[in-house]
């Protein structure tokens, strides 16, 4: 494939007409006749026993259906990662600990009626009699031995995860160092606050399949999940997802699909529901809080020499993916940059909080903050610029990574700095990369200033898993291809990822885009597609319809009309993290991000406003640049929320922002006043035309760089997000 | 799921005050709904049977002079109160606040009658007409339409002196002074909240204040949230009044604010330590700009 046609151009979206249109059917907008309506009574407490519960009013409610309660789910236990989670909490459990409610937002009830108003009803006079048990919200409490236990029945420890880094000698490293820089960082929940809320329906099918309409990231592993908890195998389960409004992480554990499941099976009628927003927001996993403390050395020239790390994320009552995601983080804690002696230790520990969960970054987030915020700081104290500090480290190709092993080249952070922080207006001088100069606002009290961060992301969840995608082609005709038809089960989540593989697709074969259609996202006729999580979609699909394409194609020409074939794509292998050192390959592509911002602080209200971002990306290959430049500036607002507004306030484990007038994200009036994307193109040797991934990597570095950017404004240093304008003034002394 | 039963449309104020009457109960008037619906929705609010729409209620969807006052119906948009060249012209504060009051969206159909019904002590229009010295005309079931000081509607947080089973805003009056010889009236308003377009401000305030040469000849500040109900600054207006506004006078009188209006922590929003720093900016500027107006 030498020159490329489809790749590389931006064609309308697929789906775009439909949803600018409204015609695009989510999950809230299916109805089938007959259709019965369920409520969850939620626990609405953050840990306790259910001792009892009294249904007998609640069945008298006209229209009620049924109610059904622990006792009534087959293998009363889910969980993408470990089964931790009871489906429903309370007496009669299948499974030990399926009793006790360990966050607010566990499941007590399912109530299915005839109508919306009926459910509710009767959830609301449905009698739960609860011992409250002693509960723990804060994971380095949780980490005491004496603190109570989250989940007794799996051993005598709240640490879930510890994962450990030991390279080289930190203390023989920090002997060399001229300058040592500590530090504490805090990181904050964050809320997906998808546009739809978690709904679904679900159905018995012509198959007499339980059939569940849901949105979630990964339709196969919804499906071995619902049929683990409904006792059936898996081929009895069929999961289907129509358009879906935004993921972001936050539907990769599931909320609606066993209950769902659980009720049309057993009343062999369809049944729907749909969360309230509030519902959402306490019913789900969030992204994990950490506290990170770190000391980093280095020489009087810059060159870092030592790192240590000690960072505590609270996974909250269940596991979800907090393993994967905390493994991530345990990678990305040193930065981009060559560090001869790394010492990690990685705690997830069980709390009664929300969940943490997968969202945007996976761990990467809370990691960069504390690492890059590390590079502004020793760039000061050494007097070095802060690109120039990044580019005395920055890994190069061959350089190992704290695991041991390096990262799968080509490197291209160095490139990405440079991108960045030239379109920001960096110059290279003889003395090094020199920042440009700001203009101060006439009101004194406005003060501007750039930040640069830069950040790293790998593709694929791996860590020794085997990553695989499954996809079929279909190739149409006489004498020529009139039709493609590729299969794909990955989810189109919103980023554009069905119109990229039907690109991927015309190119493989030689069509125009024109002539592919795509079938997706249905267990029923389709493999195994992988998560759209990761920042994998683009890289495994691609690869896994490009083989299929290729495939077919050596059929059609050996005249096979139609000519179909299969291809199920396996990433290069990687290892898991050895258990005392970490030594690992764990990861078959990363790719690099850089980013220069420049921030504006209100310092008598402590409001700050991006003004400027500056977004430099290693994508490979823009499949599509539009599509691309959108993943960039949806992220950017995204971790602009993350760091200046959102805030998750809970107290003792509830939620008192669950409502989207309190828990406020950016709209249109907030975002930053620009954003340029810079799309680097630095193709990944086994990327389906060299394409890397994308989703995550531009929500990496945007709160380091702004904080580098209060840095620069005003002469403080804010270790705590998000940057709300109480924390900010705090940090200014201007409030105590 | 619909929270309510029945909804009605009156044309006239006569047909309203029929649908208040007769109408299934619970009954409530709506006008854009962006308070209430989401009262009903959330469960804040117990449903209701009948929701009576004011926004096609010809009375109540005017602006215009009456003799010494400017009539404001109270079920005009906030988009259209905003954009009014008598609003501009007589009651700066109040386009100001219509400007800021959520996004553009909820402005085309948030009215003003029920930002002030909300009763809640940070609404920006609330917070403007209370410096304007506004009059609002309250129409019951039966009985003559009253007139009373806007300040007399509200009871607590999200308490109106209204009983809306019963009683609705009508509109609100505000006296027109033309500037003399002898002095000039403005007024500003101005909040402080990021992000914007979504929820009541951190804090607000508005100023109205008349000018005569270097002296204040009179003044009504108003501050949100700053107490129960939406807050005057009496002891600060008492302090400037006949006073040339330096910033001796100016601090004498943001003492007195602090000391008079009572600030607190919302967990979700904003700590009183912070509301208390922040005042003293927002005063200045709100009464530095007013004072320039009126020049
Ligand atoms: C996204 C969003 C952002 C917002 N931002 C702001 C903001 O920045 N600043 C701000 O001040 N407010 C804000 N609000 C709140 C709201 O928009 C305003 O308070 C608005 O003015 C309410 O007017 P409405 O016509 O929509 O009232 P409705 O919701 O229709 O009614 C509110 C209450 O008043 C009663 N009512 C309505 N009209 C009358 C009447 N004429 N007589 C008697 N009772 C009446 C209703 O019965 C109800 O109890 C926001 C709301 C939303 C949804």
């Amino acid at each position: 494939m030498s020159t490329k046609n489809v790749i590389g151009t931006s064609p309308v979206r697929l789906d775009a007409r439909e949803k600018v249109t409204g015609k695009a059917i989510f999950p809230g907008d299916l109805s089938m006749p007959g259709m019965l309506h369920m409520k969850i009574l939620f626990a609405w407490r953050p840990h306790a026993r259910v001792l009892r519960i009294d249904t007998t009013e609640a069945r008298a409610v006209p229209g009620v259906v049924a109610i059904f309660t622990a006792q009534d789910v087959p293998v009363n236990e889910y969980g993408l990662q470990v089964k931790d989670q009871p489906v429903l909490c309370g007496p009669g459990s299948s499974i030990e600990g399926g009793d006790v409610v360990r966050f607010v937002g566990d499941q007590v009830a399912a109530i299915v009626a005839e109508s919306e108003q009926a459910a509710a009803k009767a959830r609301d006079l449905i009698r739960v009699e609860y011992e409250d048990l002693p509960a723990v919200f804060d994971p380095e409490q949780a980490m005491q031995a004496d603190a109570p236990l989250v989940h007794p029945e799996r051993g005598m420890s709240n640490i879930c995860v510890h994962y450990k880094i030991r390279k080289g000698d930190v203390e023989a490293g920090f002997k060399q160092a001229d300058v040592i820089v500590e530090g504490e960082y805090r990181l904050p929940f964050q809320e997906h606050a998808y546009l739809q809320p978690e709904a679904g329906l679900a159905y018995i099918d012509e198959e007499g399949r339980v059939t569940i309409k849901v949105a979630g990231q990964w339709t196969h592993v919804d499906r071995e999940q619902v049929a683990h908890a409904l006792g059936l195998p898996e081929e009895q389960v069929r999961v289907v997802y129509p358009a879906i409004g935004g993921a972001f992480g936050g539907r990769e554990d599931m909320s609606v699909q066993i209950v769902l499941g659980l009720a049309a099976w057993k009343l062999r009628r369809p049944v729907k529901i749909i969360w309230t927003r509030q519902e959402s927001i306490i019913g789900h996993g969030k992204r994990h809080p950490a506290v990170i403390r770190v000391r980093w050395g280095a020489t009087k020239e810059g060159k870092l020499v030592a790192a240590e790390m000690n960072f505590i994320g609270d996974a909250g009552a269940y596991m979800y993916t907090t393993n994967k995601v905390l493994g991530n983080s345990t990678i990305v804690c040193t930065g981009p940059y060559f560090i001869p002696n790394v010492k990690t230790d990685v705690y997830g520990v069980y709390t009664n909080n929300v969940p943490g969960a997968a969202f945007r970054g996976f761990g990467a987030p809370q990691s960069a903050f504390a690492a890059e915020s590390q590079m502004n700081k020793l760039a000061e104290k050494l007097n070095l610029d802060p690109v120039e500090i990044r580019l005395r480290n920055a890994l190069r190709d061959g350089d190992t990574l704290s695991v041991g092993t390096p990262a799968p080249g080509p490197v291209s952070i160095v490139q990405v700095i440079e991108a960045a922080a030239r379109q920001a207006g960096w110059k290279e001088t003889p003395q090094g990369w020199q920042a440009p100069p700001v203009e101060q606002p006439s009101e004194p009290h406005l003060k501007r200033g750039w930040g640069f961060a830069a950040g790293f992301k790998n593709v694929g969840f791996s860590f020794g898993y085997q990553e695989n995608s499954w996809a079929r082609v279909e190739l149409h005709g006489k004498s020529e291809i009139e039709r493609v038809v590729a299969y794909h089960a990955g989810a189109e989540v919103g980023q554009g990822t069905h119109t990229v593989m039907a690109q991927m697709v015309a190119e493989a074969v030689g069509v125009p885009f024109e002539k592919v259609t795509m079938v997706v996202s249905d267990t029923a006729n389709m493999g195994n597609p992988g998560s759209a999580s990761a920042s994998r979609m683009t890289y495994m699909a691609g690869n896994a319809l490009r083989g299929a394409g290729l495939a077919a194609l050596e059929k059609w020409h050996a005249e096979e009309r139609p000519a179909i074939a299969e291809y199920t794509y396996l990433a290069p292998k990687t290892t898991p993290f050895e258990k005392e050192t970490g030594y690992s390959t764990p990861n078959f592509c990363y790719a690099y991000a850089a980013q220069a911002v420049e921030v504006e602080v209100d310092t008598e209200t402590g409001e700050v406003r991006l003004l400027r971002v500056i977004a430099a990306d290693d994508v490979g290959q823009a499949i599509n640049p539009k599509l691309a430049e959108g993943q960039i500036e949806g992220a950017v607002v995204q971790a602009q929320g993350y760091a200046i507004q959102e805030n998750f306030v809970t107290q003792n484990g509830r939620v008192l922002s669950d409502q989207l007038s309190t828990y406020l994200i950016p709209t249109i009036l907030d975002i930053p006043g620009e954003i340029k994307s810079v799309i680097l193109e630095v193709p990944d040797p086994n990327g389906p035309w060299g394409a890397r991934g994308l989703g995550e990597l531009p929500y990496i570095p945007l709160a380091p760089a702004v904080t580098g950017g209060i840095h620069a404004a005003t002469g403080t240093w804010v270790d705590e997000i998000p940057l709300i304008p109480e924390r900010v003034l705090r940090s200014l002394g201007k409030i105590t | 799921m619909l929270p309510w039963q029945i909804y009605l449309r009156p044309q006239t104020l006569a047909e309203v005050r029929q649908a208040l009457d007769s109408a299934p109960k619970p009954v409530l008037p709506i006008a854009g709904g962006t308070d209430l619906l989401l009262d009903l929705r959330q469960g804040r609010h117990a449903p209701v049977q009948t929701l009576v729409d004011l926004t096609a209620v010809a009375e109540m969807t005017v602006i215009e002079l009456r003799g010494e006052h400017l009539f404001i119906g109270a079920a005009v948009p906030v988009s259209r109160v905003h954009s009014d060249p008598l609003v501009a012209r007589h009651a700066r504060a109040l386009t100001e606040a219509s400007a800021l009051i959520a996004g553009p969206q909820v402005r085309n159909v948030a009215t003003l009658g029920g930002n002030v019904a909300h009763a809640l002590p940070a609404a920006d229009g609330t917070i403007a007409l209370l410096a304007l010295d506004t009059q609002a005309e309250i129409a019951a079931i039966s009985g003559e339409n009253r007139i009373v000081p806007l300040s007399q509607l509200f009871l607590g947080p999200g308490k109106s002196a209204i009983d809306k089973n019963k009683e609705i805003i009508v509109g609100f009056y505000i006296q027109v002074l033309e500037a003399s010889e002898a002095f000039k009236v403005s007024s500003c308003f101005k909040r402080i909240m990021r992000p914007q377009g979504v929820a009541l401000p951190i804090i607000n305030c508005a100023i109205w204040l008349a000018r005569e040469g270097d002296r204040i000849r009179d003044i009504r500040i108003a501050v949100g949230p700053g107490g129960p109900i939406p807050f005057r600054a009496t002891k600060a207006e008492a302090v400037l009044r006949g006073q040339t506004p330096t910033n001796e006078t100016i601090e004498r009188a943001l003492i007195a604010l602090l000391d008079q209006v009572q600030f607190r922590t919302s967990p979700r929003r904003a700590s009183a330590d912070y509301r208390r720093h922040l005042v003293g900016g927002l005063f200045r500027d709100v009464i530095e700009s007013a004072w320039e107006r009126a020049g």
